[in-house]
């Protein structure tokens, strides 16, 4: 070793993904470079460590792959062929062809595709929308994950935080319910532990017997899609049994007849059937819930993942009303607390800028609005992607390719390497990660404020997004002040720095200490429904939901601040049970009896960190996990490879056989980037477009397949 | 994958490990701590805790040190879970000295 005297320095960070945990960061820097990436200790959530996915942070920095200059492509859409471009002339490209378009077309032939892959307040989900609202592109609904949750949620109890998962520690009888915490809400289980270690009782509700279920005192195996009916059914046997807290109810909350009446249509022998769950056990778990207080629901965002996701949401948000568990610390549910966060989203995403009648495409609609399988006029004649990849997270991928090698459609992607989807664009853009860049990070699973300073340069011509829309306004001739603020005006406004659950809390303090808890009480005395207080239009828990008068809606954040175009369809004031499409006794059973789960995976993030090296080692292979009976009646044994398939797709997996799928279930991740695949494909080729019946979430989990051995 | 505890361990037993374990997978035994690999979560949390760096990531492992995981996976079985630091063995920081940290 050479005599070298570095200069090192740490700075406070926060966590970049798309997962309720979002870490604190340290970045330990020497002479100018990303050494390592650890937790904060002081953190009581991150509690100094990170996880699996985040470990080779650092040097995830600098793959050699990641895209460093614009790109022009030069080869076949989809070939991979880009030849390097300067900024200048990307953009000059990028007008070139918006103009053509929209004087040919309007600004609507023009989509923005956006998800969470960044979650920053500056560079995150509403990073594009003040842009393309400007622009006057077609408006994206990007409904990808927890849009189903949130209309039921803010149907049932409107837009409060719920349950602090650090009060768990002090619950005495807590489900997970549609969730693998040990993979996606990690930093949450260690308050699961402590409530452990003081006698709680650990019930985890899901189809596979995951990592979660293998630490749980009871694993209650459910068919998915059927959770709806199982809250329904726990409700008829605790009014049936007189468990409800008639005090509360009363009190509390709306349309207890009528959810009376609706539970009534859920006896045991009927909720045994469809949820395959034994009927002594739906007994002994309503019976439990109801009388082991304080009791805790931590729902988790599979439950949306199938036609009546969004009912069992709501229903699932009934129970703690019902049962009272809402009086005490560590009582009541917890889906997604971003709600207690003041947002200011009219500034972030600028509605006022969208034209009136401006039309709305859902994103998990993309295949067939690419290739006209929607009708659509005008047609899309440009896609703008940036913080995702639908090519590999979006449902029918094979619909998607099929669109994306259209010679007519001008495709950009903003990106940190060459994904399964920035291989069609005809431009590409180099992103920044989250080391080289300066944002307060959005969380939707703890109460704390994060901010995340830069503590490297950004390599190349690598640019956040936030400065990427700059540019292109810019290059589009917006002369509006939005374009010009400072990034702290920008937090400034995007923020209620004056609400209650602010005070105290500025950018100056964050800059120092990294994060700061909101004002809405400590874990260990916090009952934010203890005296009703919901956030709904009556104040009260609505069984019978207002909202519902309005029919189907998704929450204005997840379509760029558009309020206008919902889908409204029918909803019912009252939450029921809506049946899976693709199950035994559909018409395709036949040809596909088999129903696929793919729930995220435990060493990627999503698609994040599948092309690290180390990663895939950790990940491992595409596998698909499928029960023994099913195996040998194809002939299957562990380790053969299978090509798995329906109508709309196919993709190879390597088969391990277990008991921890029911026979007629299998699981298999999603993640794995599909052209690193076998068969160039992956889970989602298979998957269908349809959507949940809230808020236009997808329905991954209602998908049928078969099997065999290739 | 998951990590197992190795030599360095041994007569030391500081369990500063314990505390950083988001999910309970540290094993108290006699002289040495185990890790339940059906339990740990591959987050290395616990690696950085260890102050005789005897945790080790199983893909890190080199071939001569494997035979870890087949103790590690049997031993964590046999003992109880531990949840909370320890006082250290005796001899533990004598131990500490002698392998250089």
């Amino acid at each position: 070793m050479s005599a070298h005297f570095s200069e090192t320095r740490t700075v406070r960070g926060a966590c970049p993904q798309d997962c309720p945990d979002t870490c604190a960061f340290l970045y330990h820097v020497e002479d100018g470079k990303l050494v390592e990436v650890t937790g904060d200790p002081e953190h009581p959530m991150t509690r100094g460590g990170l996880c699996v996915k985040l470990k080779n942070f650092a040097e995830h920095h600098y793959n050699p792959d990641r895209l460093l200059h614009p790109m022009k492509r030069v080869g076949p859409k989809g070939s991979g062929q880009f030849q390097k471009i300067s900024w200048d002339d990307a953009l000059a490209e990028i007008k070139a062809r918006w103009t053509e378009i929209i004087a040919e077309h309007g600004a609507e032939a023009i989509m923005p595709h956006a998800y969470l892959g960044h979650q920053g307040t500056l560079n995150g989900l509403t990073a594009g929308d003040a842009f393309f609202n400007r622009l006057g592109s077609t408006v994206a609904e990007k409904t990808y994950c927890e849009s189903g949750s949130s209309t039921a949620w803010i149907m049932t109890v409107g837009p409060t935080g719920g349950l602090d998962v650090e009060s768990l520690e002090f619950s005495k009888y807590i489900i997970v319910w549609g969730m693998n915490m040990l993979n996606t809400n990690l930093h949450a289980w260690p308050f699961i532990v402590k409530a452990k270690a003081n006698g709680a009782k650990i019930v985890v509700i899901d189809p596979v017997k995951t990592r979660t279920a293998k630490q749980a005192d009871w694993h209650i195996r459910i068919k998915p899609g059927t959770d709806g009916a199982l809250a329904l059914g726990m409700m008829h046997v605790i009014i049936r049994e007189g468990l409800v807290d008639k005090d509360y109810v009363e009190k509390y909350t709306i349309g207890y007849d009528q959810l009376s009446l609706r539970a009534s249509e859920f006896p045991l022998q009927r909720v045994s059937q469809i949820t395959g769950i034994p009927v002594q056990d739906i007994l002994t778990l309503s019976r439990e819930y109801a009388t082991t207080q304080p009791s805790a629901i931590r729902q988790g965002v599979a439950v949306e993942r199938s036609p009546g996701g969004g009912d069992a949401i709501r229903a699932i948000t009934c129970l703690p009303a019902l049962t009272g568990a809402w009086r005490h610390v560590g009582g009541g549910t917890v889906e997604m607390p971003i709600w207690e966060f003041p947002f200011k989203f009219d500034f972030m995403c600028r509605p006022d800028w969208i034209k009136p009648g401006t039309r709305v495409i859902n994103e998990l609609d993309l295949g067939a609005a690419l290739t006209g399988q929607m009708p659509l006029d005008p047609p899309v004649k440009s896609l703008f992607v940036y913080n995702s990849n639908p090519v590999s997270q979006a449902p029918s991928a094979g619909q998607i390719v099929e669109g994306l090698k259209r010679d007519d459609l001008f495709t950009v992607v903003s990106e940190l390497f060459i994904t399964d989807t920035a291989k069609y664009a005809d431009i590409l853009l180099p992103a920044t990660m989250q080391a080289e860049q300066y944002d307060l990070m959005v969380t939707w699973g703890h109460l704390y404020v994060m901010l995340n300073q830069p503590a490297i340069q950004a390599p190349g011509e690598c640019v956040p997004n936030i400065e990427l829309f700059r540019r292109l306004a810019r290059t589009m001739g917006f002369d509006d002040e939005y374009w010009t603020l400072s990034l702290d005006e920008m937090l400034m406004r995007s923020y209620d720095w004056s609400s209650p659950q602010m005070q105290g809390i500025t950018l100056e303090k964050l800059k120092q200490k990294g994060y700061m808890r909101l004002n809405v009480g400590m874990p260990d005395v916090r009952k934010p429904h203890a005296e009703g207080n919901f956030k709904t239009p009556s104040g009260k828990c609505e069984f019978a939901a207002s909202a519902a008068a309005g029919g189907n809606f998704v929450v204005s954040v997840w379509r760029s601040g558009y309020e206008a175009m919902q889908p409204a369809t029918f909803v019912d004031p009252v939450p029921n049970y809506i049946p899976p499409v693709e199950t035994e006794g559909a018409p395709s059973a036949g040809k596909f009896p088999l129903n696929l789960v793919s729930p995220k995976p435990h060493a990627y993030l999503n698609t994040q960190y599948g092309n690290e090296p180390t990663q895939q080692r950790r990940q491992g292979e595409q596998i698909i996990v499928m029960h023994p009976v099913d195996a040998a009646a194809r002939k299957i044994e562990n380790g053969n490879y299978v090509r798995v398939f329906n109508d709309r797709g196919a993709f190879e997996a390597r088969a391990e056989i277990s008991e921890d799928v029911s026979a007629g279930l299998m699981m298999t991740n999603v993640g794995h980037w599909p052209g690193l695949n076998r068969s160039g494909t992956a889970v989602n080729s298979t998957t269908p477009p349809r959507h949940s019946n809230l808020g236009q979430a997808g329905t991954f989990s209602d998908s049928q397949v078969n099997v065999q051995k290739v | 994958m998951p990590h197992v505890v190795t030599e360095n361990c041994r007569h030391c037993r500081f369990t500063d490990c314990v505390a950083t374990c988001p999910v309970a997978c540290f094993h108290l035994g006699d002289d040495h701590m185990y890790i339940d690999p059906d339990v740990c979560i591959d987050c290395s949390a616990c690696i950085p805790a260890c102050p005789v760096r005897a945790i080790v990531e199983v893909i890190d492992l080199p071939p001569e040190q494997e035979f870890w995981i087949e103790i590690n996976a049997r031993e964590s079985k046999r003992y109880p879970v531990i949840r909370s630091k320890l006082a250290p063995l005796d001899g533990a920081e004598a131990r500490r000295r002698e392998l250089g940290f």
